[in-house]
């Protein structure tokens, strides 16, 4: 393992810039106004800093940009696939290999040959196009992660682990027949940037392998959470990240990969499997809905710069610079007794919005209120976490009510400096101090499906 | 002076090495490929004129573009760019961007679609279909009678027949999802829809209370041929006419791979903000959120770019004339082809080519194969191996036309390249009798030419 020291500087230097936009208060005030007081409406020209989404929105390396120039684009099989191909089978083990244009269309994919209708999708918190697709496909999600997971306040350091207790009670309840797979994400976004632990993952395996039942890894910020354990995990302190990395795709049956986040890429995903018959069928179903199998929506260059930023996403360098970098934000907040989710996750900060405006009923959207306070305070953009995420139960018609209502503060990688964090650290700071004045939001337009995206709102009077 | 020779409007600013093999490498690749060239690598290919689809060469603003891509998740403006320019083009004021063509296809399929729904069209393309029917529907092609015979000489040979549109319409009534017009034809041979035939599709259709919808991914090359071969077009310029045609329809899906001049993306523009509300809906489950739809920034940038570039006179002209070159060539060798040539590719007649192969041996097929061995060039078959169907005793219901697609890039390929393609024909007439056909010895449920494996017979 490398030395360890308090530092985190950036193992690159920088190579081209963009320009950011300055604005005033009023011009933010009109902004959100326009926007329903919904962030993912703003547009990106009136954001300081953007912290909606670490997806997509890394800088790519000189060494992507290049192979951006290398993209093959021939329909049927471009080089770059194969180049693709070889380094997911490298770096993360699984033996077959679809492309899709991002993760969601892996989801899709793998959802609909897997998931029986009725069948249960155990899994450590949901994620929310990941339950949408289980559902559309017939299955339930069932949460079986760990309460500390729910808790703001545990320091618990592997909070993204498995209940084994709650998957076997669902086993014992259901039957093995009735799980279609388990669902394992690394690191669980939900739950604040949380990983899970080796052991843990270990345990799941054995539990699930007298079932015959697979696990599925939704592996997007797989390097993160392999940090993690090396950091914290005994008996991995001296594996490297990309060890680390193998290790868990070893443990799981397939999986399905935003490239968006570790993979350090704008566009891209795929699907990966062990399983010949599943691979077979995700072939034949990704030309309906993505592209072929050698291209699967992604433009030949895409997959050549994606093949390269798995490779660097599993450097001990990289990765730390990276975490090092939302921690630094995370103590920074801490420090000024900001209320956040602690510990801090690795892809970015999670202001808990139920502690840091007490006086708003969840059905006031204390979190969506948050973020919108914070970009009319400095024009940083956050994400809403909470209920209006959660969505509504398909049964009952009723909001979900997620016991966490968290603001997100995503940092997009390698593309902020220590400076910007400070300005994000300080806004956060202003908008706490004057925090009894903020009031709530009414929902004034819901869509059907994911309506966080495109919910409207209105403030509520004081 | 008037010049004869037609030279593109640009010069080459970035170049790919194409590796070139010998007939005994080629033969094994082939073997290895399963004889399906969907299943060859592209490194080891010649010349790749499998499709016209997202593999042209984009224009140095193209690529400015590409390094101003703005990545943000929402409200990019590389968005707003690209938004603006659709707008502005098809006067639509709901744009749904997606990763590609089909994308945008499945959501407005898939919502219009469902078991027992009917889609009418000139003649639907593969993806298309497949999308339709995956969703439960029927799909039902209507080309004019002149589109269907390979040799005749007719200039809009991809209108639809609006007199059976009529019958079919009242037939039925009530469970029509859409009518597709497809400009330019591409199943049909590449060939051209006119303004008066898209005219009076859209009259029928509102007459039914019909949505119209254009699969627009090859628009520009179709306003070439409306100003040169229809009369009163000649006044207008490309995008006019484009634009015209579009006021047609009461939404568009486009391949912005082809005619956007990109190497990714798509498009699903509406003017019903009802029917769009539902389709945002699916577009962001399945491909992402209303600003980027499955793109990243730099591809939306390219394509806004791209749709620019395209109605360039220059650039239009230069293109509808190199892709006529090689098919006069072809003809005057007495190659049996699609006539007169389309826009984006050159069609052979296999089926007139190898008499002796029969439907259900792919003859396509058959010729596929034989460009690749004996010159490294990659086609595709759009024959019986990609709409055959089969009966319920097992056997193959045959497509109406046998044939294999030369699809030539835009700006990618030279005249010389396209030289070597006329001299590899030569070969393939000298040795045309002595060519076997294939039998299909493994297939998917859906668009099986993407994936199947072949034996030679």
């Amino acid at each position: 393992m490398a030395q360890k020291r308090d530092s985190w500087a950036e193992p690159y230097k920088i190579k081209m810039v963009e320009p950011l936009t300055m604005t005033t208060r009023e011009q933010r005030e009109k902004a959100l106004v326009e926007a329903g007081y919904n962030t993912f409406l703003l547009p990106s020209e009136l954001v300081y800093i953007d912290l909606l989404t670490d997806s997509g929105t890394s800088a790519m390396s000189d060494r992507q940009w290049a192979g951006m120039m290398l993209g093959d684009e021939a329909y049927a099989g471009s080089r770059n696939f194969y180049h693709l191909e070889k380094a997911i089978q490298k770096h993360y083990g699984y033996k077959y290999i679809v492309p899709t244009h991002q993760g969601r269309g892996a989801e899709n994919i793998l959802s609909q040959i897997m998931i029986k209708d009725g069948q249960f999708v155990p899994g450590n918190m949901y994620f929310t196009t990941t339950r949408l697709h289980q559902e559309l496909a017939g299955g339930k999600f069932v949460d079986i992660i760990v309460d500390e997971a729910h808790d703001p306040e545990s320091l618990f350091p592997f909070k993204g682990n498995v209940d084994l207790d709650k998957l076997q009670k669902l086993i014992d309840d259901h039957g093995a027949d009735k799980i279609a797979y388990v669902s394992i994400a690394t690191t669980v976004n939900m739950a604040g940037g949380q990983p899970i632990s080796m052991a843990n993952l270990k345990a799941l395996r054995e539990l699930t392998s007298k079932d015959g039942i697979r696990i599925i890894h939704d592996m997007t910020r797989v390097a993160e959470n392999a940090f993690m354990i090396q950091q914290n995990e005994e008996g991995y302190g001296n594996k490297t990240v990309a060890e680390i990395v193998k290790e868990i795709c070893s443990l799981t049956d397939g999986a399905t990969m935003s490239a968006k986040k570790d993979a350090l890429v704008n566009i891209g995903g795929f699907m990966a499997t062990n399983d010949w018959d599943v691979f077979e069928e995700a072939r034949n179903m990704v030309v309906v809905y993505e592209g072929l199998h050698t291209y699967g929506g992604m433009a030949g260059r895409d997959m050549e710069a994606m093949a390269i930023g798995i490779e660097e996403s599993v450097h001990d360098d990289h990765i730390r610079a990276r975490v090092g970098q939302v921690f630094y934000l995370g103590q920074r907040l801490l420090d000024m007794g900001m209320p956040i989710v602690k510990p801090v996750g690795t892809h970015g900060v999670f202001l808990d919005a139920k502690a840091f405006l007490p006086h708003l009923p969840q059905t006031a959207f204390p979190a969506q209120t948050l973020a919108a306070e914070l970009y009319l305070d400095s024009g940083v953009r956050a994400m809403e976490r909470g209920i209006v995420s959660a969505g509504r139960n398909k049964e009952t018609g009723d909001h979900y009510y997620p016991k966490l209502e968290l603001v997100r503060l995503t940092i997009p990688r390698r593309v902020y400096t220590q400076a910007h964090m400070d300005v994000i650290a300080e806004s956060v700071q202003r908008v706490y101090e004057h925090r009894d004045n903020i009031t709530g939001l009414k929902m004034v337009y819901e869509p059907k499906y994911l309506r966080f995206f495109q919910a409207r709102f209105e403030k509520l009077p004081k | 002076m008037k010049h004869r020779t037609i030279i593109e409007p640009f010069r080459i600013k970035s170049v790919e090495p194409i590796g070139l093999s010998t007939e005994a490498e080629r033969v094994q690749q082939l073997k290895e490929a399963h004889y399906n060239p969907f299943l060859l690598r592209s490194s080891d290919v010649i010349i790749d004129l499998m499709t016209d689809s997202g593999t042209g060469a984009m224009s140095a603003h193209q690529w400015a573009g590409v390094m101003e891509g703005d990545e943000a998740y929402a409200g990019s403006r590389s968005w707003e760019r690209m938004e603006q320019t659709i707008q502005s083009l098809t006067g639509m004021k709901h744009v749904l961007p997606t990763h590609q063509g089909r994308a945008a296809e499945r959501i407005i399929y898939g919502h219009l679609g469902g078991a027992g729904k009917v889609f009418i069209s000139n003649t639907l393309f593969d993806t298309t279909r497949a999308n339709i029917e995956f969703s439960g529907a029927t799909g039902i092609d209507i080309p004019i009678a002149e589109g269907q015979d390979p040799a005749t000489d007719y200039p809009f040979k991809g209108n639809m027949d609006t007199g059976q549109l009529n019958l079919l319409l009242k037939e039925h009534q009530g469970k029509v999802g859409a009518v597709v017009l497809t400009v330019t034809n591409n199943s049909g041979g590449g060939q051209p829809v006119s303004m008066a035939n898209a005219k009076e599709v859209a009259a029928v259709c509102k007459r039914h209370g019909v949505l119209f919808l254009l699969d627009c991914c090859r628009i520009a090359e179709n306003s070439w041929f409306v100003k040169h071969r229809e009369e009163g077009m000649d006044k207008l310029s490309y995008r006019d006419i484009a634009r015209q045609m579009f006021e047609l329809a009461d939404g568009a899906v486009m391949s912005a791979k082809k005619d956007a001049l990109v190497n990714m993306g798509g498009f699903l523009a509406l003017r019903d903000p009802a029917l769009a509300e539902a389709c945002t809906n699916l577009l962001i489950i399945t491909e992402g959120f209303t600003t980027y739809g499955g793109l990243s920034g730099r591809d939306m940038e390219a394509i806004a770019t791209g749709l620019q570039e395209v109605f360039d006179p220059h650039y239009l002209n230069y293109r509808i004339r190199s892709t006529t070159f090689l098919g006069e060539k072809l003809k005057e060798m007495g190659v049996p082809l699609m006539w007169p040539i389309g826009g984006h590719a050159v069609y052979i007649d296999a089926k007139a080519l190898y008499p002796h192969i029969p439907p259900h041996e792919y003859p396509g097929q058959a010729l596929v194969c034989e460009l690749y061995r004996l010159g490294g060039i990659r086609t595709v078959e759009i024959g019986s191996v990609m709409f055959g169907t089969y009966a319920e005793d097992g056997s193959l219901r045959p497509a109406r036309m046998e044939l294999v697609r030369l699809a030539i890039p835009r700006r990618v390929y030279t005249q010389s390249h396209i030289e070597y393609v006329a001299e590899t024909f030569e070969e393939i007439m000298r040795t045309k009798e002595q060519v076997r056909g294939y039998k299909i010895v493994k297939e998917p449920r859906f668009l099986r030419h993407f994936t199947a494996h072949f034996e030679a017979l």
